[in-house]
């Protein structure tokens, strides 16, 4: 127990920075430094290729055209509201799994691997079917669904969800739930240690799967084109929106749309994480 | 010691005076992320409320020129859609002859119902009219007074000397211009005419004559004299085997063309107007159901985009409906079908895709042709001369996949009947569900050549050139059709009129497809 408690990574204690080198580590630094290089190198190329391919005027244009700005919007507001759907399924479902033993656990341990194993495109053509069937019509009756704006964020959801619940599942398993148990032996109950103890302690596990769900969503693009369809100015996404332009041959408007995904990518994740680390959680802890 | 305390628990014990501050912050964050759920949900709902260049109703009156004979449903449909939606309908009511001159003269209105569709085709024909909407059928017959103490039973018993009867003026009125025309044709008009006690404007005064008793018959349609309950209509086989459609068309000139329409639409529903019009006892159309805001759902084949996506949006803005347009290559559609989608019409890539659920759909109508084409490197740098050469060794083939798409089941089918196909062999490197796809892997310059369609090329003829394939397998026939499933068949056909239309033609020219459409029947 103990030992286990020792070796577990906590995620409040950073690991002490290296302070002196001695020269026989070279080698190993440079293996490092090759290996991750390479990697850094391969998606900056992948970016030069995609800046090869447009001009600022492609840019610009695609700004100015109401089907991407409406979609640059969607976008942005169905992945946000994705991302906070997962977190709370996510959240339970991963502390849920991390800290008790039920009946059926191993099932729903791989039931809920079946996202992220399946193809997009058979998530979203389960999801059409779903909704076709007598259940999912009646459904349909009072708000539709199925190519409007609700399929976006289910299609979003359905993926997303798995990966925010693989995170929280991974950071409660890491953290020890002796922590928990102190507090109930000091009178909170379980609900108050989750509150009080667990879920700050999973903080940067909640940020981690909060910006991996939002990734995803962002990107998800094979069950939305199925289930939602590619209609403009109604359920056209950023990814769509490269399909759609990629399908009529203009590459110059769907790399002008990548790197506008790209960029807004990358402010909301730095923008997530710094607000995540150094924000407010940080202070109250 | 501390230290043997998992280092947070430690430092949680040791303030637990942050304990409640701390737990009444997560408390607050989860119910912020409510709250911003709620609205995230609240925005996403705006937008997709607020489509851009969506239509706007106008409260503004509208007003109607309405054949008198129809007064009694269309009256009654008007005050009713007035209150439900607080728009008011102002209607002029005459013969349909007298009606369309005023519409040529004033150039105001919007809106026309004609008692026949002939007044509305030549309202056509003068550029008055844009969209009609079919809504009743109706037939001339004789009227007399109940239990026709004259016994008319026949033309020439209204013709006897004795009788004296009245009939709409053939240039005023519908009525009167349909007899025209049926007893012209069989030579019987002339001497008819003479016998005519009198003419007069509408049919309604006709039935008024009638049953005045200043004359003992007259000629009007069979709805008419079922208004009537003191006369009764005498049915004759000339006049029923050449039923006239009731129509509405919205006016060329109309400041408000979304709004008439709507109004047109809600007259045509078969769930609104309609039943009025069956309760006034005309034989109604098959309508459409009532929608404010119809939702319409249409599957295209990913390839007619460039040619249909700007009137589809154009559509959509003068309907006042709103279209979801799934495009995808046609054998992942069909498959859809096949899941259960009932879509309420289906823009094919390929006819032999059309087929496969043609149990779905009504008569399709072939509105575009496409034809494969080799696509090469710009300059041909290989020097290819026609698609036998697909099969020289070392080239890099990418062909649009057979069973995904209609263009490869085309090209697909091409290639076997020339014995090509299992030629390839190593050549092919790659089978794309799409054609723009392989345009694009052209550019990128992973493939040297690509059977495609001219519309693709169209779209790249910047940097490929393209060879042409004569065979004739290498056409594609793009047929547009309606679903049987659909609540909105009248709306469709207007898609498809709207598809068909020279400003439609123009897009699918520009963008490479070949024109095919031929109306169906050409009254």
């Amino acid at each position: 127990m103990k030992s286990s408690d020792l070796h577990a990574p906590s995620p409040v204690v950073q690991a002490p920075p290296v302070q002196a080198r001695s020269s026989a580590d070279w080698p190993f630094f440079a293996a490092l430094a090759i290996l991750s290089g390479t990697y850094v190198l391969l998606i900056l190329g992948m970016l030069a290729a995609d800046l090869s391919f447009t001009t600022p005027h492609h840019l610009l244009a695609a700004l100015a055209s109401p089907e991407i700005r409406f979609s640059i919007k969607l976008s942005l507001l169905s992945c946000t509201l994705t991302t906070l759907l997962a977190l709370w399924v996510a959240v339970p479902t991963g502390y849920l799994m991390s800290r008790h033993e039920f009946p059926g656990k191993r099932f729903m341990d791989a039931i809920l691997d079946i996202p992220i194993v399946l193809p997009p495109l058979v998530i979203g053509l389960s999801l059409l079917i779903l909704f076709q069937t007598p259940l999912g019509r009646a459904l349909q009756r009072h708000v539709p669904i199925t190519y409007a704006v609700p399929s976006v964020i289910l299609a979003q959801f359905a993926v997303a969800c798995a990966f925010a619940v693989r995170t929280m599942l991974v950071t409660f398993d890491q953290i020890s739930p002796r922590c928990e148990q102190v507090a109930l032996t000091l009178g909170c109950n379980r609900s108050q240690a989750f509150w009080r103890v667990a879920l700050p302690e999973a903080r940067r596990g909640l940020l981690t799967a909060g910006t991996l769900a939002w990734a995803r969503a962002l990107g998800e693009f094979g069950p939305i084109l199925i289930f939602s369809g590619a209609t403009r100015l109604r359920t056209e996404v950023l990814p769509t929106t490269v399909f759609l332009e990629l399908s009529i041959g203009n590459i110059e408007a769907a790399v002008a749309v990548s790197l506008i995904m790209i960029v807004a990518a990358l402010a909301v994740l730095t923008l997530a994480r710094g607000f995540g680390l150094r924000g407010p959680l940080e202070r109250v802890w | 010691m501390r230290g043997k305390l998992h280092p947070p628990a430690s430092n949680a014990l040791r303030r637990r005076g942050a304990c409640s501050a701390r737990a009444s912050f997560w408390a607050l964050a989860a119910l912020g992320s409510v709250a911003m759920m709620a609205v995230l949900a609240a925005l996403l709902f705006w937008l997709s409320r607020n489509p851009q260049g969506s239509n706007v109703v106008t409260r503004k009156p509208l007003v109607l020129f309405c054949a008198a004979g129809l007064k009694p449903p269309v009256e009654a449909v008007a005050r009713r859609y007035e209150r439900t939606y607080g728009i008011p309908v102002q209607i002029q009511y005459g013969g349909s002859g007298t009606l369309l001159s005023n519409i040529r003269v004033s150039h105001l209105g919007d809106l026309f119902l004609a008692a026949d569709e002939s007044y509305l085709k030549s309202a056509r024909e003068l550029g008055l009219v844009a969209e009609t909407i079919p809504l009743a059928l109706q037939r001339p017959v004789i009227v007399v007074r109940s239990g026709n103490p004259q016994h008319i039973h026949t033309l020439e018993d209204l013709q006897s000397g004795g009788t004296r009867f009245a009939l709409a003026n053939p240039d005023a009125a519908s009525i009167g211009r349909t007899v025209r025309a049926l007893l012209s044709h069989t030579g019987q008009w002339a001497e008819f005419e003479r016998k005519v006690a009198v003419f007069k404007p509408t049919v309604n005064e006709v039935a008024n004559d009638v049953k005045l008793g200043s004359v003992d018959a007259g000629i009007v349609w069979d709805a008419t004299a079922q208004q009537y309950p003191e006369l009764e209509g005498v049915h004759l086989p000339i006049f029923d085997g050449a039923p006239e459609t009731i129509s509405i068309g919205v006016l060329r000139e109309s400041a408000q063309p979304t709004a008439a329409l709507r109004f047109a639409r809600y007259l045509a529903a078969c769930d609104q107007g309609l039943r009025e019009f069956g309760r006034a006892h005309y034989r109604i159309t098959d309508g459409d159901e009532w929608a404010e805001t119809p939702e319409i759902r249409l599957f295209s084949g990913a390839m007619l985009r460039p040619g249909v996506e700007q009137t589809l949006k154009e559509f959509e803005r003068r309907e006042g409906c709103r279209i979801t347009t799934v495009y995808n290559g046609c054998g992942i559609l069909t498959a859809q079908m096949r899941a259960g989608e009932r879509p309420d019409a289906y823009f094919a890539c390929d006819q032999s895709f059309m087929s496969r659920v043609a149990d779905l759909y009504g008569p399709p109508a072939t509105l575009v042709d496409d034809r494969l084409v080799l696509l090469v490197q710009k300059g041909n740098p290989q020097g290819l001369r026609d698609v036998r050469d697909l099969t020289r060794p070392g080239l890099r083939i990418g062909l649009p996949h057979h069973e995904k798409s209609a263009m490869g089941f085309v090209a697909w089918r091409m290639l076997k009947a020339m014995g090509l196909y299992d030629q390839l062999g190593p050549n092919l490197k790659v089978e794309s569900p799409t054609g723009d796809f392989l345009v694009n892997q052209m550019r990128t310059g992973s493939l040297d050549a690509v059977i495609a369609c001219r519309s693709h090329y169209t779209t790249a003829q910047a940097h490929l050139d393209s060879l042409p394939i004569d065979d004739p397998l290498a056409r594609l026939d793009q047929p547009f059709a309606v679903g049987r499933a659909s609540r909105y068949p009248q709306m469709m056909a207007r898609l498809l009129d709207a598809l068909a239309a020279p400003a439609s033609r123009a897009r699918f020219e520009s963008a490479g497809f070949g024109w095919r459409y031929q109306p169906i029947s050409a009254p």
